[in-house]
């Protein structure tokens, strides 16, 4: 039997089909039509996954979408009538897509050739599954946590089995997803994009809550109980009736207007980003211990966007009284569709859980014959390898070098992460490697700290991490200190504060990306390389042979491992571009 | 000919633009004044009941704002509606 999960219309669009509960394929939408974050009906996420199948759509049992769409239109109605009549203009914009497109995603889905039963799950059970179906444990304790499904922003509960019941809510507007969105629009970045930005810089700001006055101003905003939940003043933003998030009273309690994108960023800039963390992981913390007494359990798993607060989530074990966490690689929208299909499969069809989600290794893969096919139709100049063994020795020592090498292997990752598939790999040893990678590569601001990968057999002599090591660091969802004897030995890895957000890697998940940080181990000394997504800043992480080439060919990547061949930049002159101009967020 | 050809290419370019902007235009009246008559008058009406429809009163500071909801154990027949 087939059950294909979906989620769309808002952000990250995606697509996961499970078969008698395994979960054959899953994608995002973003990499296969290359808009970043696209939100549009995942038609090719869908054909992906069928085609991973071997079916076609009306071979499917069910389709099952991660939310209630008459529920979320209550709620948006409510706050139109609500705040009538200062939303005229959101309501103007919103309701032509409202009309046309979500409400009427049921002919949507049948257009693909389903005629089944299309069945409907709760956002933030959706959410709920996708952390706890897919995770290890029998029994958790659940919270999920982002922007807002149809009413609830936060919800806590407990799964066993293959059952879930969801307790408690927190209910629009009082959102700690939007509350991190504002401050991220405030410091002007984009929202729903760059909230990892504003974790990463918040490291550079004043991170003793004593200490940070903006911290005392944001809790005059944000009423935190001791139980975690919390109440935010509305007078201080706009985003449930307008385009616009921060409100002018909000901008004249941080000192002054919001930051307009690309200018330079000042302390305080750096001051708010280290205040909204530290809100967000007071609440979190309180929340998740309060969860504790509540369910008396040692196994906790989380979902939602926040939940890619990997800042935080290094933090979880040491500060609350849990054991074991689990994360969904996808925490986002895009997970959800993976959780309305495991919902749908496990608890509403009542079959058992017999494994559960160990790989983020769930999208396309091409093969050495598709690749080359690729290559010579395009006059592309490369040396192609015999064996694994010896481009993965090549790879090593080119990176030992100081190259930038563009490693494209095997099946694409799923979720937000390069996890070694789509990577660009680089020295971490090398003081001027992250500059290099910042200007030349990745066209990002400065402040921004490229991440670690480590096999999980050496994390613990190189970074004071939980032990045993988390399954969430396999994709890159906890930040931990890197200790201190070895921080000047990895500085383009190590962030201003001391810490990496690592990778773990198992040799069973990813032999050849496993051998490529030994090799280089050996070569240096240091096991450890950067790892970032194969992208040019504004684009999706590359998803086909051609996107990697041509991210390759506009920046300074010095070559590209693909499949069974290196190709370097230098031997292809007639291709280059310069990706600088084009680059946005 | 080309030129024929050229100009009727134009003309219906042009055609479509206006057909898009008076689409826009007509949605946009109607909506105005769905707006204006239902989301407008039902509200106006709600706040003289003092019906809420988002809860932020601002006078519960310290105690705990979690809300019983209670979602899970429901059947397959309760998940074909959208709502």
């Amino acid at each position: 039997m087939h059950v294909l999960g979906i989620s769309c219309y808002y952000h990250d669009s995606a697509a996961a089909l499970i078969r008698d509960g395994e979960l054959v394929a899953a994608a995002e939408e973003e990499r296969f039509t290359r808009v970043k974050h696209d939100t549009s009906f995942p038609k090719n996420a869908i054909e992906y996954c069928l085609k991973e199948a071997g079916i076609s759509a009306s071979e499917l049992d069910y389709v099952s979408f991660y939310e209630k769409p008459f529920v979320k239109f209550e709620r948006v109605i409510s706050q139109h009538m609500q705040c009538f009549p200062r939303s005229y203009k959101t309501f103007l914009k919103s309701m032509p897509s409202w009309l046309r497109q979500k409400l009427r995603i049921q002919s949507t889905i049948r257009k693909t050739g389903f005629n089944g039963d299309i069945l409907f799950v709760e956002h933030h059970m959706s959410h709920a599954a996708g952390s706890f179906l897919m995770s290890p444990f029998e029994k958790a304790a659940i919270l999920t946590v982002d922007g807002v499904g149809e009413w609830s922003t936060t919800t806590y509960g407990v799964g066993e089995g293959t059952s879930i019941r969801l307790m408690k809510e927190i209910r629009f507007p009082h959102s700690l997803g939007l509350l991190y969105s504002t401050i991220t629009a405030y410091l002007g970045f984009s929202v729903n994009n760059s909230e990892y930005k504003v974790m990463g810089l918040s490291a550079y700001g004043e991170t003793d809550p004593e200490k940070n006055r903006y911290y005392r101003m944001l809790k005059e905003v944000v009423d935190i109980a001791d139980d975690g939940s919390f109440f935010m003043d509305m007078d201080y933003f706009k985003y449930h009736y307008a385009d616009r998030m921060p409100s002018d009273k909000l901008c004249a309690l941080l000192g002054g207007e919001p930051r307009s994108p690309d200018s330079e960023l000042k302390e305080r800039h750096k001051d708010i980003a280290a205040a909204v963390q530290i809100i967000t992981e007071e609440a979190m913390t309180k929340m998740i211990t309060h969860l504790y007494n509540v369910t008396k359990c040692d196994n906790l798993v989380v979902g939602g966007g926040v939940a890619l607060n990997s800042v935080f989530n290094g933090k979880i074990l040491g500060s609350t009284p849990f054991k074991r966490v689990w994360i969904q690689p996808a925490a986002g929208d895009a997970g959800a569709s993976i959780g309305v299909a495991a919902y749908s499969w496990f608890t509403l069809l009542g079959h058992k859980r017999s494994s559960y989600q160990k790989t983020a290794y769930l999208g396309p893969e091409y093969s050495r014959e598709q690749v080359k096919e690729f290559l010579d139709s395009k006059g592309i100049s490369y040396s192609e390898f015999k064996s694994k063994d010896e481009l993965v020795e090549k790879t090593a020592k080119l990176i030992f070098e100081d190259n930038v090498v563009g490693w494209f292997q095997g099946r694409m990752e799923w979720g937000p992460r390069a996890l070694g598939s789509r990577s660009i790999l680089s020295n971490p040893c090398n003081p001027k490697m992250q500059e290099i990678l910042n200007l030349k590569v990745k066209h990002r601001e400065k402040f921004r700290p490229f991440a670690p990968v480590v096999t999980v057999e050496d994390a613990p002599t190189y970074f004071e991490c939980d032990m045993p090591i988390p399954e969430p660091t396999d994709y890159m969802l906890m930040v931990y200190p890197i200790k201190r004897k070895w921080r000047e030995r990895i500085p383009a890895v190590t962030h201003v504060d001391g810490s990496g957000r690592l990778q773990t890697v198992r040799r069973e998940q990813n032999p050849m990306y496993y051998d490529v940080i030994r090799k280089f181990g050996a070569l240096s000394g240091i096991p450890i390389l950067i790892n970032t997504s194969f992208n040019i800043r504004g684009e999706p992480i590359v998803c086909k042979p051609h996107d990697a080439y041509r991210c390759m060919m506009g920046t300074g990547i010095d070559c590209l491992a693909m499949s069974d061949f290196l190709i370097f930049r230098k031997d292809n002159p007639s291709h280059m571009w310069d990706s600088e101009s084009t680059a946005k967020d | 000919m080309r030129c024929v050809w050229a100009f009727s290419e134009g003309f219906m370019e042009g055609f479509r633009g206006f057909g898009e902007n008076m689409s826009a235009l007509v949605n946009s009246i109607l909506l105005s004044a769905v707006y204006l008559l239902g989301v407008g008058m039902t509200s106006l009406y709600m706040r003289l009941k003092g019906k809420k429809f988002l809860e932020m009163d601002k006078g519960k500071r310290g105690q705990s704002h979690w809300v019983e909801l209670n979602l899970g154990g429901k059947g397959l027949d309760d998940h074909y509606k959208m709502f």
